[in-house]
């Protein structure tokens, strides 16, 4: 659940009322840092409730930066640790503004 | 057709800006101490699943017409291209087959003599086209990271 601009802001917020406590993550990509001001045109913010899955933080930052393409490998990292994209963020105990990396791998040739 | 020595080592800086920041993040090491218009080389270490460090160099000259010489060195740079210096699961030429690197295609001795260098930017079969310094990194970054030795 993330926090969008436009309408669906709206029913985020009012589906947060005494929902489960959310949390602010900074995910450095190759093409670029995302944070709750960095892109400056971004339509999604990394911020969600706990119970989120890693997944989901992964499909929407690859969203925010373009990248499109299913076939690539797409990873979730704290420090040197890969973050199962089956687990929640509750279940890393991720503190507000941790910096996570999306890493992304092209093919083989 | 070439790229003039400034304009490659201004692009390369301008990108090693948004490769610094990946790579700070991701626990890279980046040298680019001795980055110049001649010599347009920086080179950035990586760690394996193990903890092994990996350096890898990459030498710029014409980038970004065309992709950069990307190359296994040891810590000193003394040596380059064996295989003890790269990490498992690499082509065995050993060599990173890949459109961003210059040696992987025939030209340059390397498997492809179905790539052009002007088309480097192209998607390499299942995979984001890899375009930037940064994206070289990335993709480097996980594929050492899963491996857990060297070839050699």
């Amino acid at each position: 659940m993330t926090q969008y601009e436009g309408t669906d802001t709206v029913n985020d917020r009012q589906h947060d009322t005494g929902g489960p406590p959310r949390v602010t993550l900074n995910v450095q990509t190759p093409r670029g840092l995302w944070s709750l001001t960095e892109p400056a045109d971004a339509k999604l913010r990394p911020q969600y409730p706990i119970s989120t899955k890693i997944g989901q933080v992964v499909s929407d930052a690859r969203v925010v930066f373009g990248f499109v393409e299913d076939d690539s490998k797409y990873a979730l990292l704290r420090a040197k640790e890969t973050l199962e994209p089956e687990r929640t963020l509750a279940s890393y105990h991720l503190e507000d503004g941790v910096l996570l990396v999306l890493s992304v791998q092209g093919g083989n040739a | 057709m070439s790229v003039a020595p400034e304009v490659t080592l201004e692009v390369v800086r301008r990108e090693l800006t948004v490769a610094a920041d990946f790579a700070n993040a991701a626990g890279l090491l980046v040298d680019a101490g001795e980055l110049s218009g001649e010599r347009p080389c920086f080179t950035v270490t990586f760690e394996n699943r193990v903890g092994d460090e990996f350096h890898v160099e990459f030498d710029c000259h014409e980038y970004p017409l065309y992709p950069p010489t990307v190359e296994f060195v040891s810590g000193d740079r003394n040596e380059r291209g064996t295989a003890r210096l790269y990490p498992s699961g690499l082509h065995p030429m050993p060599c990173v087959c890949m459109r961003y690197n210059r040696k992987a295609y025939q030209e340059r001795g390397g498997p492809h003599g179905d790539w052009r260098f002007v088309d480097w930017r192209l998607p390499t079969a299942q995979g984001a086209a890899i375009d930037t310094l940064a994206m070289m990194l990335s993709d480097l970054e996980s594929k050492i990271r899963q491996s857990t030795g060297r070839m050699g």
